[in-house]
């Protein structure tokens, strides 16, 4: 089997008898990325409610419900109604210290089982635990790191005490984010991550990253759109208004 | 069909494509609305073609530095405690994935559609080595049920009825389902849901690969491909080298236009970047993490007639638009990628000689270049196949004596006059209705199916000799 030594070499090779080159170029990189994303995050700071309109818009376009509440306090509420009109009896959360906000009581008043995933719990007895609770329950909650307004788009980094699966597993997810999170472009998305990599090991806890547009969906027998094929059925999007 | 040269003719898949009047309107429904959907994404999306040219530009940049990109890719997989193999050729690739289930004891492997896997018969290959493959994108798991072969690079299933769908569902879960694609969606769900928890590994493709981050980026709208790299605890993915990028900056450039040309959404319900296996603290993900990075032929077209084809995203708009796909769907084509890049990419993975009939299946109109979003010129290339395939006598030598007989007459001014007056005199019997039609022997073979303008009564030579 072809080592990576003499696999390079081959491509070294033809790529040196390349032909009739024309110039190109790739897409030009923040010099400063943190600089460049600083500079974003005050730009936004004053344009967020705009940046806010076009993302509900999008987002209600491919079938998100959009909620917005006053602050962090009121959110319990809004995620127990959620609940209650879908039925959901179990529900799994990101870590509270996380989230800002811990609805498990609002939710066990209600008779609602709640498995929250804690930063630290790493053990296989937990993750065993965690991924057979994750795979039972009706309903989600996570934030969302960054919110991309021009298509819809609630962007999740995977991390202790935020798994993976909180966004995926059950049949309504519902992500709660405050204006901070808020970019109107995947130009802008795209200076973010380069940010988030110059050193990943500092700013990133996780080894995923996911952007969420609507829920999954599919067309593939006769091209007739159905929703909640594999992931979610539905998605709600929670803006909390107070900074 | 996995390797080698097909039994069947072009004509005869074309042929019996063209009896079936499913998929003959099947394929018209679906392609029509493809084009619809990815022109309406456009419209609204003035920045769209500077996209598109940046987005090429990307594409060309980096081959010219691939070995450069694909170095660091590997450096930054290994960084994040991944690892990374080398696949020369399909059957490597495969021995690769086979020994990785073989040392792991996997039973069962999870799959998100990927083309990398078709073009290399992985299926088989688990099957054989008694590893249980499931594919799990729906349309992919229709297929995989029906033992057929995927008909479009993003529809696999466009072929099948709701109707058929059901009854194989019935047959093969168990159960009687009602024709109703919400309902047997959610069959598929619950049947393939339970796949997820209990495979030993995942395995995918990837659209991208960020050399920067060492990150695979998968692009899908059901889901499927989060639960493969989330829920096993072995994620392979396989990609072909020139899927490789330098940064993020270029990828977010690609995700604005990919989603746009294949189904006119603007990003795809879920675009999902893995950064290797699963870190310390994190709940979830896979333990180990496994890049396959294949070669099987595109590594010398790097400095060859297909190169351009090495800029391929896979969104599938240039079967939606070509006249040749739209008449005889996916199968015909004979190979894992159909239309007019796929018989590039068959040309590129299995040789020119397997494209000895594909590579005159188009007629060279230009709309698969006009719809690629890194804007392949897959006309010239063709003709250049087609040069090829005659300097190389792999085209059947009746089709190179015609062209170099016409050659001749067309670079002797003398035998050209003299060719267009025996032509009007022989072609007397056979014009009807303005039309030459029914031509007797060998070139019967051509107005079967179509008809030709006749030799003017006067040609424009004769015309111009008058005006002077």
């Amino acid at each position: 089997m072809a080592g990576r030594a003499e696999f390079l070499e081959r491509i070294r090779r033809e790529v040196a008898k390349t032909p009739g080159l024309f110039g190109a170029s790739t897409a030009p990189r923040p010099p400063r990325p943190a600089a460049a994303a600083e500079a974003i995050r005050r730009e936004l700071a004053e344009r967020w409610p705009q940046a806010l309109d076009r993302f509900r818009q999008e987002f209600e376009r491919v079938a998100g419900v959009f909620h917005r509440v006053p602050d962090l306090a009121a959110v319990p509420d809004t995620i127990a109604a959620i609940a209650r009109e879908r039925g959901a009896r179990r529900l799994v959360t990101w870590d509270p210290a996380i989230l800002g906000f811990d609805a498990g009581a609002r939710l066990a008043a209600d008779g609602c089982a709640v498995v929250t995933a804690r930063a630290g719990q790493e053990d296989e007895a937990s993750r065993l635990r965690h991924r057979a609770d994750a795979a039972a329950a009706q309903l989600g909650v996570t934030g969302a790191d960054l919110v991309l307004a021009e298509t819809g788009t609630l962007i999740l980094l995977s991390g202790a005490g935020r798994p993976r699966s909180t966004s995926l597993l059950p049949d309504v997810h519902v992500a709660v984010f405050g204006r901070d999170r808020l970019l109107e472009s995947l130009e802008q998305v795209g200076v973010m991550l380069e940010d988030l990599h110059v050193d990943p090991d500092a700013a990133m806890s996780g080894a995923m990253i996911n952007f969420i547009t609507g829920p999954s969906r599919t067309a593939d027998i006769e091209l007739t759109l159905t929703r909640g094929v594999h992931g979610p059925k539905e998605v709600h999007a929670v803006f909390v208004e107070a900074p | 069909m996995s390797e080698g040269l097909l039994r069947t003719t072009l004509p005869d898949r074309a042929g019996a494509a063209l009896r079936d009047t499913f998929l003959q309107q099947a394929l018209t429904i679906a392609t029509t609305k493809f084009i619809d959907l990815r022109r309406e994404s456009f419209e609204g999306f003035p920045q769209g073609e500077a996209l598109r040219d940046r987005a090429r530009a990307i594409k060309e940049a980096t081959l010219q530095h691939l070995d450069v990109h694909l170095e660091r890719l590997a450096d930054n997989v290994e960084r994040l405690g991944g690892t990374v193999h080398w696949a020369a050729t399909a059957e490597e690739a495969r021995e690769i994935v086979l020994r990785l289930a073989r040392d792991r004891g996997v039973r069962m492997a999870v799959k998100s559609k990927s083309m990398a896997t078709e073009e290399i018969d992985l299926n088989e290959a688990l099957e054989h080595a008694g590893v249980t493959p499931v594919e799990t994108d729906l349309g992919e798991y229709i297929i995989q049920l029906a033992h057929e072969k995927p008909s479009h690079i993003i529809a696999p299933a466009i072929h099948k009825t709701k109707g058929q769908v059901a009854e194989l569902f019935s047959r093969e879960l168990g159960g009687r389902f009602e024709a109703d694609p919400e309902v047997l969606t959610a069959v598929a769900r619950r049947a393939l849901r339970q796949k997820f928890l209990e495979a030993d590994m995942g395995i995918t493709g990837a659209n991208f690969a960020v050399a920067d981050t060492g990150t695979v980026v998968l692009v899908t709208n059901e889901g499927n491909g989060r639960m493969v790299t989330s829920l096993p605890r072995i994620h392979v993915a396989l990609m072909g080298i020139e899927k490789v990028i330098p940064s993020m900056s270029d990828l977010v450039v690609f995700l604005d236009i990919l989603a746009r040309s294949a189904t006119g959404q603007k990003l795809s319900s879920y675009t999902t970047l893995v950064r290797g296996p699963r870190r310390a603290g994190e709940l979830e993900g896979p333990e180990e993490f496994h890049l396959i990075l294949l070669d099987n032929g595109r590594a010398r077209q790097i400095a060859s007639t297909l190169r351009e084809a090495l800029y391929c995203l896979r969104c599938g708009a240039c079967l939606n638009v070509c006249p040749v796909y739209r008449q005889i769907g996916g199968h015909a084509y004979g190979y894992t990628y159909p239309g007019p890049i796929g018989i590039l990419l068959t040309a590129m993975l299995k040789g020119n000689e397997s494209v000895r009939e594909l590579a005159h299946a188009s007629s060279l109109c230009g709309a698969c270049k006009d719809v690629c979003p890194v804007r392949i010129d897959i006309p010239r290339m063709l003709v250049e196949l087609r040069e090829h395939l005659d300097r190389e006598k792999i085209a059947p030598w009746s089709e190179r004596v015609v062209f170099h007989a016409f050659r001749r007459l067309l670079l002797s001014p003398a035998a050209f006059r003299l060719s267009a007056r025996a032509g009007r005199w022989l072609q007397r019997p056979f014009v009807r209705a303005g039309r030459l039609r029914g031509l007797p022997l060998l070139l019967g073979r051509w107005t079967r199916t179509r008809d030709l303008p006749p030799v003017a009564a006067r040609t424009f030579r004769e015309l111009w000799k008058e005006l002077r």
